[in-house]
Parts: structure tokens; C-alpha cells; sequence
């Protein structure tokens, strides 16, 4: 490739690496800050109960404690990512909906006093019928969970597009099929932490975040104080994953601790607080049922997908309905009909993931094997057949700009020598793809946009300033790189400030992937913009035509004419010297529809533009065990174009754990609402000897809207990873496999089906 | 309460603690020392994110009383840059993009040294056995094993 950029698209060290790699890198639970008190949770022990009555006295008489807080010392306001949604108190009032619920906080001057102070307080429950089952709880006479969701169903998202039935009437052939996985947890490696401090009416908070402007927002909301008083600082973050986008429990009760005790207060929660309280996966169950002419053309979809939403709305909207989209970006539905219930029970609270709605992208992609089989199609025809390509545009009405599915999907196939492998393949082997499409930032009104400040300082060394936030993926070294490349100065020269809600602008955050194609955006404009001023000084300056010069090396140099430079310091300080510093705003607003909604019009431009990928997994499995192992990977990402190679790689790589292999094992168990698996020795993750090989391959559409051509680094990889597994798996044993993850019990549970029901 | 008095090395300083009998190695170096390096991932011993030197060998600190470390020799990750001169192990994983979010990095980076010098050359299997006593949530380990490799086949080995 002709190198027209002189950093985009190396493998540049990580800017943030230094300080992670000698231990310096501060966490939120490394805070330390004068007077610190540490913080504790009282929580519920019953699924579902009314609390009669709660009584701190006794805690509070004990020495060493500061500040005990319940809902009496709250404002009574809910949380809910929209209006209609907002139902989740974060400390419970008078009743409590799930096991680990929040309902006091205790601050105290050691570990020991808080703990037992905790025993102190007495509560009265008188416990409630719970239903833990989605599916129950859908049915007439279910405990009522919220009264303003009858049937406890909290959201319907119903999409229909063309004449369904008709299509279906029509077809070629027909499958239905159910698909099932249960919740996962993220297992951020880092255990969710608060530190909050109070002083003079603000409010400055540390906590792992994807988003510190949406954070503080929401804290402004729930303890009913003006935006401009919370303060949520920038502070690194032990993994996101999804985990971290909306606002958690231990925010308000440490919050509200602060004011209280006037202390500091910091809350790190356990490895097993932190899978019960802070958010987990949904249990995702799709029913799918797809119609192909002869050719394998898909002519109608109709999905029936029910959620397990936990006790609480969260994101609820968005989250019924991502796992369609990013299949619908990828694929053309001409008829589709979509309803998806999330449906609340008495567990835990549930968040967007990194691969939300593993059943139904895994369902879907091993179906639409099982059809081309019958078909006699090869499963990677059947995909380009039916991908979306540029300038089409997806059931909903979303163009696409760049891409298109085939690329990454003739490339995966190419590096993994598709057509050789799979005629190659042995007994008890298999090979499987799986593809999805995912949308660069979604609508969030007003903070769908980014926006940038930079400076240039009196060295030639310049500050940028905005709202990018960093959870470990690269981001803040990405926004330095781009500066980097507009300005001509090498990154040990840019200062970064970021992910400050009182020095930074709105940004929409680590999620929704929009952090380098809106907020790099914004970074590249305002660079650009303070680019501009520095050659129009030195263009005076040099007595020289602006359009000949350029940034580069520190140095305005002439395009032209070698001889004619000068460092731009210089220029700089002639900028202060007439009263007009470079200082420069840039902002990039995604162009979408911002009439779409997400359950009263789910139709009209979805995001900005869309990356696509492609992962070939091939598997080996032990029909006498049930094992499967996976020990080739191939993922390929529709990154637009790669702003850090190296770390895009990383994204992909990561990705194939979190879904590829944790496919094979990783699960949530449950009991009468209790999680009986929520630490790292029952719930296994997977190590390093658990990985395949991995070949990343990085597909390059040059995106015209995004920053130096590029949109979102790896999240394909990581939505359809999950897919390619299932498909491998099925494609080796030939048998349906409907229940997620493929563990070894259920995979000899569908041999053995498979052999009495004579199924293929 | 009863207390011990307690002896040992951290990073080359000698220590002298009284410390409960419950007290855990991980909370004398966070707590008391200030060495937030080794971080607490799952506090049972599962995840390999408080990892420290003890004597050489990679240890999980969450899981060692610090009355059993009296006379020991403790190498935390602030311990193993010369100053301003990293650890060819940290600048490994800086260069090979090893390091994502930073939070099982050090845990990882005290294991793979320890790792290098009972066995210079390491096989490829060798290292992701070793490392496979440590979560990475992050970077499905690709990254990490040929930060790892890159040190061992530029590190001369003892003879
Ligand atoms: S914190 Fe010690 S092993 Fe996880
Ligand atoms: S880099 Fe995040 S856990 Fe390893």
C-alpha cells in the first residue's frame, strides 16, 4: 500500500501503554484522598419484597461510622435511558426486585467498622412471589414486578417492512427454528469502584465509565443537582465491554455518602458484587424463520426474540433491538417482520454487551447453513448472495456509504483457504462463518456529536480537549495519533484532556462505536481548523502562497520547494505576538435520522455509516465427550480504514475470546434468583492455553465520512464470532444445536435428540 | 488485636511491619505501602491481577498472609524498571501492543519475567502455559505471548 499518511495506519505504541505497563496507570479502587472513607452496601437478600421498614440507628451509633444513606436520603428520581423507560430508583424505596439489590450504604473510617456496621441496620421485608423466567412472567397472573408493565413486559419493539406472509406464502422453502443462550457475564477484569468527593456544592466523582458527559447527566438527575456540579474526571478503566455505559447503583449511594459525611468516600465493589450489582448479559431466546427462492435468496425473515431484561428497564429499548440491526446491516430482508419483548424478572440488572444477542445472530447464521445445505449452496455463496453492498440500504432504511459484506467475507475465506479446508476436513471436524454489519454510533439526540478543542502552546507542543473516554481499547492514543498526523507534530508533542465533564465537550462515549468515527472526527476537524490558522500566519510570515505549504516534522514546509521552511514554533509565538493564538473547535455530528425512534419509529438512517466482518472459525469435536475445541480463527473487520493497525488487531483478537471461545463455556447460573456463579473460580473465563490461532484481517473500505477513511475497530469480530463457532460446531456434528453454549452436555444432548428424532 | 512483626524485602527496600494476622500481602503493598501496582481482580486467588515476585516466583498476593512473607524478597511491578530504564519484558509488551486496558498487565508482566529467567528460551507452549495462570479480559492473549517470544529470542540466555 503507497503510504499517504505519515502515522495513520502504523503500529504505533499505545500512548497510555507507559503508564500501565510500570504499574502508575491509576484505577479508581488505587484513589487515595485525605479523610477517605471507605464504603459498604447493604443488599437484598430476597428476590422480590416490600421493605416495611428500615432502621439505621444502631449502625449509626456505632464509632468509626461517618454516614449511613437509604433511599429516605435520595430524591426520589428514577434512572431510565428514556423518558418512557425511567423506572429504577438505584437504591430501592419500598420494595426490592432482585437478589444484591442496593438498599443502604454505609461509610466508616475502616473496611471492618463499614462491614459491621452494615449487620447493624435492620431491615423488614415481607417477601413477594418472584418469577425469575421471562416466559412466565409474560404469562397471565405472573407476579407483577412493575405496575406500569403489564405482563411484565417492559419493551415490544415491532418492526415490520414489505408483505411478510405473502413472501413466506411464496417461498421456496421455509425454516423455523429456536435458538437459546443464557446470560454471560462481562468479567471486566477490574470490579466496579466509585470514588466520590464533595466540596463547596461540586461534586467530583471517579468511576470506571464509557462516557463521562452521559454519566454525569444521569448523576445530575438522580441527585437532583445542576449538571455544572457534578464532575466526572478521567480516570482509566480495567475493560468496559459494555458494562460501563450507563450510570450504576454504587454511583448514587457513594454519591450521596460524599455529601452526607462531607469525607471523601471510596466503594470498591467484590468480584461477586460486581457480577450480581453492576449489570450482566441478557438471556436471549429467538425463534427464526426464514424464506428462500431456489437461488437461495433470502425473501422473508420473521423473528419472535424474547429478552430476560432483569428487574430493571437499563438501556431496554436499544437493547431489544441491536442484535436485529447489526443483522440487518449486513443482509437484505426485502420482507421482515421483528418483535422483540424484553421482559422484566426478579434478577439482576442488564446491560448492553460487546456480543449482544448471541442467539440470534448464532441461530440465525447456523439456519441459514442449514438452508444452503438443503439447497446444495456453499454457506459462503449464500452469504454474498444475500449481503448488502454499497449504496444499498437495509430493511430500516439505513444507506450504506462504505463496505458492502462480500470483501470481508471473500477475504476471511481467502486467508483461511476456505474451499481447501473444508474439502479437507476429517471426522469429528468442522468449519463455520458467521458475518454481521454494525452501525458506527447510534441516535442520542444532542449527544449523538463530538466536539474538540485544541491549542497550540509556546513551544510548538499542542493540548487537544475532548470528550473521548478510553476503556482500554486505544482511544485516547488514537485521538493523539490523529492530531498528530494533521498537525506535522510527532505525538510526544500533544497533551491529551479527556474524558472530563468539566474541561471536556459532549461526546457519546466508548459505546455505540462511535469513539473514533464521531470523536475522531472532531479531533481531525479541530486540528484541521488550527492548522489552517498556523499556515495562514506563516504564509505572511514566509511571504509564501498558502496552498504550497504544509506541516510536517515541526516544520511549515513548501510543498514545492525544499529550501523554503520554517519551525513552526516560531509561527506560534507570532500568533501570541499579535493577540491571536492558534486555538482552534472542531465537532463532527453523524448524519442521521433523528426522527427514528427506537420503538415508535425504528425506520430512517440508524448511524453514520456501517463497518462489516466476517469470522471463519473451524472447530474439533469429540462426539463421545461432547468437547469441542476451536483451533483456527480467522476474523476479518471492515475497519474503513485502520487509524492504529496494532490495535485494531487487538480488538479483533480480543473479540475472538470474548465470543468465539466463550461460546464453548462461558454461562450465568441461576437459582430461585440467586447467581450461583459469580466469581472468576466458577465462572470460567477463558486463558491464554484456551485460545486458537489467530489470523486478524484487516478490510479496508476507506469510509468518505470517517476520519482518514475509518469507522469503529473490531466490534464485528466481536457480535459475530459467537456465529462462526455455532456454525463450525453444527457443520462438524450435522446435527441442529439450539442450545447456547455449547458445552459438552448439551452437545451430546443434541446428538442424542438428533438420533431419536432422526433430525439432520 | 494480636499483631505480628514482620521482615522482608519490596523492591530492593527493606520493610518493617506490624501487620493483623489476617492482613493479606495484597493489602500490605495497596494499602499500607502504596504500591497499587498489583491490582485485585477476584481476591481468591482465580485471576493472576495481584501477581508479585515472592522470592522470584510469581505469587498471588491476595492469597498470602504478609505474617508469612517475614525474610522474603518481594518484587512488585514498580520494582522492575531501573529508573527511567524499563524492563526488556515491559517494553516488549508496549511494542507488540500487549497492553489494552492495563489492568492484569502487571500481573502478566511480573509472571512472563519470572518466566524468562528460570527458562530463557521458552517455547511457545511453555509460555502460554506459564501465562495461563493469569486473565486477560482484553487481548485474547495473541499479543501477549509474542510480546513474551520477542524478549526471549533477544535475551542472551545464561550459560
Ligand atoms: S486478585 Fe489475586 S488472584 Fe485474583
Ligand atoms: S488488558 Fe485488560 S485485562 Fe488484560
Amino acid at each position: 500500500m503507497d503510504r499517504e499518511y505519515t502515522i495513520i495506519g502504523t503500529r504505533m505504541t499505545r500512548t497510555d501503554s507507559l503508564a500501565k505497563v510500570t504499574g502508575r496507570a491509576s484505577f479508581t479502587a488505587d484513589l487515595k484522598l485525605p479523610r477517605m472513607l471507605c464504603a459498604k452496601v447493604l443488599r437484598s437478600p430476597h428476590p422480590h419484597a416490600k421493605i416495611l421498614n428500615i432502621d439505621t440507628s444502631k449502625a449509626l451509633r456505632l464509632p468509626g461510622v461517618r454516614a449511613v444513606v437509604t433511599a429516605a436520603d435520595a430524591h426520589g428520581v428514577k434512572w431510565g435511558v428514556f423518558r418512557y423507560t425511567q423506572d429504577h430508583p438505584m437504591i430501592a424505596v419500598d420494595r426490592v426486585r432482585y437478589v444484591g439489590e442496593d438498599v443502604a450504604g454505609v461509610a466508616a473510617v475502616d473496611e471492618e467498622t463499614a462491614m459491621e456496621a452494615l449487620d447493624l441496620i435492620q431491615v423488614d421485608y415481607e417477601p413477594l412471589p418472584a418469577v425469575f423466567d421471562p416466559e412466565e412472567a409474560m404469562k397471565e397472573g405472573a407476579p407483577l414486578i412493575h405496575e406500569e408493565y403489564p405482563n411484565n413486559v417492559n419493551i415490544h419493539v415491532h418492526i415490520e417492512v414489505g408483505k411478510v406472509d405473502e413472501a413466506f406464502a411464496r417461498a421456496h422453502l421455509v425454516r423455523e427454528d429456536t435458538f437459546h443462550a443464557p446470560g454471560e457475564a462481562y468479567s471486566t477484569l477490574e470490579p466496579y469502584a466509585v470514588v466520590a468527593s464533595y466540596a463547596n456544592g461540586y461534586l467530583d466523582l471517579w468511576v470506571p465509565n464509557a462516557g463521562p458527559h452521559v454519566r454525569a447527566k444521569a448523576l445530575s438527575n438522580l441527585l437532583k443537582m445542576p449538571l455544572n456540579k457534578v464532575r466526572v474526571r478521567r480516570i482509566n478503566v480495567g475493560g468496559h465491554f459494555g458494562s460501563r455505559s450507563e450510570v450504576s447503583p454504587g454511583d448514587l449511594v457513594t454519591s450521596l455518602l460524599a455529601i452526607k459525611s462531607g469525607c471523601p468516600v471510596k466503594l470498591v465493589l467484590t468480584r461477586e458484587e460486581n457480577a450480581t450489582c453492576t449489570r450482566q448479559v441478557h438471556d436471549i431466546k429467538a425463534t427464526i424463520k426464514t424464506g428462500v427462492n431456489k437461488d437461495g435468496t433470502i425473501t422473508a425473515k420473521e423473528f419472535r426474540v424474547v429478552y430476560d431484561g432483569g428487574a430493571y428497564s437499563s438501556t431496554g429499548p436499544i437493547a431489544t433491538s441491536i442484535p436485529y440491526y447489526v443483522y440487518e446491516e449486513a443482509y437484505r430482508f426485502p420482507n421482515v417482520r421483528y418483535d422483540g419483548y424484553r421482559v422484566i424478572t426478579n434478577k439482576g440488572i442488564r446491560g448492553m454487551y460487546g456480543c449482544h444477542g448471541r442467539a440470534f445472530l448464532g441461530g440465525n447464521e447456523m439456519q441459514l447453513d442449514m438452508i444452503a445445505r438443503e439447497l446444495g449452496m456453499d454457506p459462503m455463496e449464500i452469504r454474498i448472495k444475500n449481503g448488502l453492498k454499497v449504496g444499498e440500504e437495509t430493511a430500516t432504511k439505513s444507506v450504506i456509504i462504505s463496505g458492502g459484506l462480500e470483501e470481508p467475507i471473500r477475504l476471511a475465506a481467502a486467508k483461511a483457504n476456505w474451499a481447501e479446508r473444508r474439502a479437507g476436513l476429517k471426522e469429528g471436524e468442522g468449519i463455520g462463518m458467521g458475518c454481521v454489519a454494525v452501525m458506527c454510533g447510534f441516535p442520542m439526540g444532542f449527544r449523538s456529536g463530538s466536539a474538540c478543542y485544541v491549542k497550540l502552546n509556546d513551544d510548538g507542543q499542542a493540548t487537544i480537549v475532548t470528550g473521548i473516554c478510553d476503556t482500554g481499547m486505544g482511544n485516547e492514543s488514537m485521538a493523539i495519533q490523529i492530531a498528530s498526523e494533521v498537525l506535522g507534530i510527532p505525538v510526544e508533542d500533544i497533551n491529551l484532556v479527556n474524558a472530563d465533564t468539566e474541561a471536556t465537550n459532549l461526546d457519546p462515549g466508548a459505546y455505540s462505536q462511535a469513539a473514533s468515527f464521531v470523536g475522531g472526527n472532531a479531533v481531525k476537524r479541530a486540528c484541521e481548523e488550527a492548522k489552517r490558522q498556523i499556515l495562514s500566519f506563516a504564509a505572511a510570515k514566509m511571504n509564501h502562497p498558502v496552498e504550497d505549504l504544509d506541516l510536517k516534522d515541526r516544520t511549515v514546509v513548501s510543498k514545492t520547494d525544499p529550501l523554503k521552511k520554517m519551525p513552526m514554533r516560531w509561527i506560534v509565538r507570532e500568533a501570541f505576538f499579535q493577540g491571536k493564538p492558534i486555538a482552534a473547535t472542531g465537532a463532527y455530528m453523524p448524519k442521521i435520522d433523528f426522527q427514528r425512534e427506537w420503538v415508535k419509529n425504528p425506520y430512517g438512517q440508524m448511524a453514520g455509516t456501517y463497518s462489516f466482518g466476517c469470522s471463519v472459525a473451524q472447530v474439533t469435536v469429540d462426539r463421545e465427550t461432547g468437547q469441542i475445541r476451536v483451533p483456527y480463527f480467522v476474523a476479518a473487520h471492515d475497519c474503513g480504514n485502520p487509524i492504529n493497525t496494532m490495535a485494531v488487531e487487538g480488538q479483533m483478537e480480543g473479540s475472538v475470546l470474548q465470543a468465539g471461545v466463550a461460546v464453548l463455556a462461558e454461562e450465568t447460573r441461576w437459582s430461585q434468583g440467586w447467581l450461583l456463579n459469580p466469581d472468576l473460580l466458577e465462572y470460567k473465563v477463558p486463558l491464554a492455553c484456551d485460545m486458537p490461532e489467530i489470523e486478524p484481517v484487516i478490510v479496508r473500505s476507506n469510509d468518505p465520512e470517517g476520519p482518514f477513511g475509518a469507522k469503529e475497530g473490531g466490534l464485528t469480530t466481536r457480535m459475530n464470532a459467537y456465529s462462526a463457532v455455532v456454525c463450525a460446531a453444527h457443520n462438524a456434528l450435522g446435527v441442529p444445536l439450539n442450545e447456547f453454549p455449547l458445552t459438552p452436555d448439551r452437545v451430546l444432548k443434541a446428538l442424542n435428540a438428533a438420533k431419536s428424532g432422526g433430525e439432520s | 488485636m494480636e499483631r505480628f512483626k514482620v521482615n522482608f524485602q519490596v523492591n530492593g527496600e527493606p520493610v518493617e511491619l506490624d501487620v493483623r494476622p489476617s492482613e493479606t500481602l495484597l493489602e500490605t503493598l495497596r494499602d499500607r505501602l502504596e504500591l497499587t501496582g498489583a491490582k485485585e481482580g477476584c481476591g481468591l486467588g482465580a485471576c493472576g491481577s495481584c501477581t508479585v515476585l515472592l522470592d522470584g516466583l510469581p505469587t498471588r498476593s491476595c492469597i498470602v498472609l504478609t505474617a508469612e512473607v517475614d525474610g522474603s524478597e518481594v518484587t512488585t511491578i514498580e520494582g522492575l524498571a531501573e529508573g527511567e530504564k524499563l524492563d526488556p519484558v515491559q517494553e516488549s509488551f508496549m511494542e507488540k501492543g500487549a497492553v489494552q486496558c492495563g489492568f492484569c498487565t502487571p500481573g502478566m508482566i511480573l509472571t512472563a519475567r519470572s518466566l524468562l529467567d528460570r527458562n530463557p528460551r521458552p517455547t511457545r507452549e511453555d509460555i502460554i502455559r506459564s501465562i495461563s495462570s493469569n486473565v486477560c479480559r482484553c487481548t485474547g492473549y495473541k499479543k501477549i505471548v509474542e510480546a513474551v517470544e520477542a524478549v526471549s529470542s533477544t535475551e542472551t540466555p545464561e550459560t
